[in-house]
């Protein structure tokens, strides 16, 4: 169990409209293994995106429990659940979401902002990162400057640059065209095989090529968590047997 | 990269909003400003003013009559034919407690004569007193001046007993210079000089001295007005009034700091008013302020999401708020600061109604940024406090 970066147990989440209960999800039990590259799928309203708000300490769950490198992530103040998605958790938005009134190298810098490096070593860590994207050489384009793949780019960096063990990404690629968002797949796979867990959000069947593991979900459950024969086999980690789906 | 570069930047890419913000509080500073700098003019202006009155205190006998006035003040009303006063009553005054504090003693006889058959008051005193008591006084015209040479300093002037000075109006009315005789209640007198025009009732009197005078109206030792100076910015002019009333049951005390506060209470309620019209202002500036930087934090959302998202404490996102805010206040502070002299120093005057000097007050920059600072911080407190409570997964729409 040693080797278990993040374990769901029994989350229930509930949104109250009005007078009607909704079940956004119900009873999710997951293991996700450190080196993991998993892909979240299933149909618009499946739950995908509150599973990784909830993984990413944004949205705290109605039941249940969630552990990160066996830190219980909702027993932390809201203060302390930011410190710790600073340390540990790289986001990778829906649309890059990037601040447009700073450069790439300020974007990359931001999650640096309230750590204690010197801003030399703040300025360093951006540009290793733009170099790990190959952006370095529009580190001071704004990002209306920027393609979409070169935005998608910069937000990676952002994700990776405190060095964080694991990346979170919503829909990575859903305003991307085809050619780039292979692009796109191919550099989280690079850093999956530097040693990254990455848990993503995806519409598109085919990024799962570049992920040893699918999970599907649909109505707030998760119907299945297969392996992905066709990436493992390429990937210098074996998945964790024991991470599986219980309902 | 720091909070602060972050709050700058921010800044620099809404110049409209920051422009908006920064005009509002520049507006209500600078009214501020202005209207504190004339205040505090038209105060200095006050205590020149209470200074220069020479006399701040008047006895003269308690009786009805004709108005007398000193300084452009109404002082009492009494007879300028009675007298209830005598010189033994001088004496009295050095018995109150506040002796000390009496700086001069100016007695005078003031009658109504016939000067070449006209009608005029002719005052009588003693000049040495009189004159450097009064030292806004000078002299026209001078009995054998040498040509070109100019007119003594009057308390200087050595009044000869059948010699008498001419106020503008009367010499005018009489078609006096120096040096001409004029027959007063029937005796020669000469008119040893012409005081220059004052604009107050002085103009229309004739001075002699005051033995010449008593003499000259067979009114020997009496005195119908006695004129004191104290140093008024060192006693309690009122204690000393009172206790000049207690000696002198004959006289009627007034002191003339009650006419200058009465234009303090004037001031004192511009002052009231100037305060009122800054804090409408001010207040206006600060719900800019507040309903400018709600928009900017609503229209901010996703961003503080992602802020929150990376890890930024809800402490951070309120401090990158309060540092936009404070970086506004303090630019709105200075120019509010410049923008208010400048109206001040130009437009005070007339503002007014009068020909107040008004003084640029450098020491006033730094209460207009502090000033600002706290009409933006606390107007920007609930903004920011809501910035750093949203919910971030609300904020990138996760839910």
């Amino acid at each position: 169990m040693k080797n278990i970066l993040i374990k769901i147990d029994k989350i229930r989440k509930t949104y109250n409209s009005g007078s009607t209960a909704v079940n956004a999800l119900q009873d999710i039990s997951l293991n996700i293994s450190r080196g993991e590259a998993a892909a979240i799928m299933g149909p618009s309203g499946s739950g995908k995106s509150t599973l990784l708000s909830i993984i990413g300490g944004l949205n705290q769950p109605t039941e249940g429990k969630i552990l990160i490198d066996g830190i219980d992530l909702y027993s932390l103040s809201r203060e302390k659940r930011a410190d710790f998605r600073r340390e540990y958790l790289g986001f990778v938005f829906q649309q890059f979401q990037l601040i447009p009134y700073l450069n790439a190298l300020e974007n990359v810098m931001l999650p640096l902002t309230t750590t204690r490096y010197t801003s030399k070593q703040k300025r360093d860590m951006a540009t290793h990162a733009l170099h790990r994207v190959n952006m370095d050489t529009k580190a001071n384009r704004l990002p209306n400057q920027l393609s979409g793949g070169e935005q998608e780019r910069i937000a990676i960096a952002r994700a990776v640059v405190n060095e964080p063990p694991l990346i979170l990404a919503d829909e990575p690629t859903g305003s991307l065209d085809t050619k780039t968002s292979e692009e796109i797949m191919g550099l989280f796979r690079n850093l999956n095989e530097s040693g990254l867990t990455l848990l993503m959000v995806t519409h598109n069947p085919e990024n799962t090529a570049y992920m040893n593991r699918t999970i599907t979900m649909q109505d707030g459950m998760l119907i299945s968590g297969r392996k992905n024969t066709i990436a493992t086999n390429s990937l210098p980690f074996s998945i964790n047997e024991s991470a599986g789906v219980t309902r | 990269m720091n909070l602060y570069s972050i709050a700058l930047n921010n800044i620099a890419r809404r110049k409209k909003r920051m422009l908006l913000i920064l005009f509002g509080l520049m507006t209500g500073i600078a009214i501020t400003v202005a209207l504190f700098m004339i205040v505090e003019s038209m105060r200095l202006a006050l205590g020149d003013q209470i200074d220069e009155f020479g006399a701040n205190i008047v006895i003269v006998p308690r009786a009805e009559g004709m108005d007398i006035s000193y300084g452009g003040t109404n002082v009492t009303r009494a007879s300028v034919d009675i007298n209830q006063l005598t010189e033994s009553d001088l004496e009295l005054i050095s018995t109150i407690p506040d002796y000390n504090s009496i700086n001069l003693i100016s007695p005078k006889l003031v009658a109504a004569v016939s000067a070449n058959d006209r009608d005029v008051i002719l005052v009588g005193v003693q000049p040495e007193r009189e004159f450097i008591m009064k030292p806004w006084f000078s002299l026209s015209d001078q009995a054998g001046l040498p040509a070109g040479a100019s007119p003594d300093d009057l308390a200087l002037i050595k009044l000869a007993e059948n010699s008498l000075i001419a106020g503008a109006d009367t010499a005018r009315k009489l078609m006096l210079e120096a040096g001409d005789e004029v027959i007063v209640n029937g005796t020669l007198f000469i008119i040893a000089a012409v005081i220059s025009p004052l604009g107050s009732v002085e103009d229309g009197l004739l001075y002699g001295n005051l033995d010449a005078v008593q003499n000259l109206l067979g009114r020997q030792g009496e005195i119908s007005m006695i004129e004191i100076s104290a140093y008024c910015n060192t006693c309690p002019i009122e204690d000393i009034a009172a206790q000049l009333s207690e000696a002198i049951p004959g006289g009627r005390v007034t002191a003339l700091r009650q006419a200058a506060l009465l234009r303090e209470e004037t001031i004192n309620k511009f002052s009231t008013f100037s305060i009122l019209i800054s804090t409408v202002v001010l207040i206006i500036a600060a719900l800019l302020v507040l309903t400018t930087t709600m928009a900017s934090v609503h229209e901010r959302t996703r961003e503080i999401g992602i802020f929150r998202a990376i890890g930024f404490r809800g402490s951070n996102v309120l401090t990158v708020i309060l540092l936009e805010a404070g970086i506004t206040g303090l630019s709105g502070g200075i120019i509010g600061y410049v923008v208010g002299s400048i109206i001040a120093l130009n437009f005070g005057s007339y503002l007014t109604g009068n020909n107040i000097p008004v003084f640029w007050q450098a020491n006033l920059i730094a209460p207009a940024m502090l000033l600002a600072l706290l009409i933006t911080i606390t107007a920007a407190a609930y903004p920011a406090y809501r910035a750093a409570s949203l919910d971030p997964a609300e904020a990138l729409r996760f839910i």
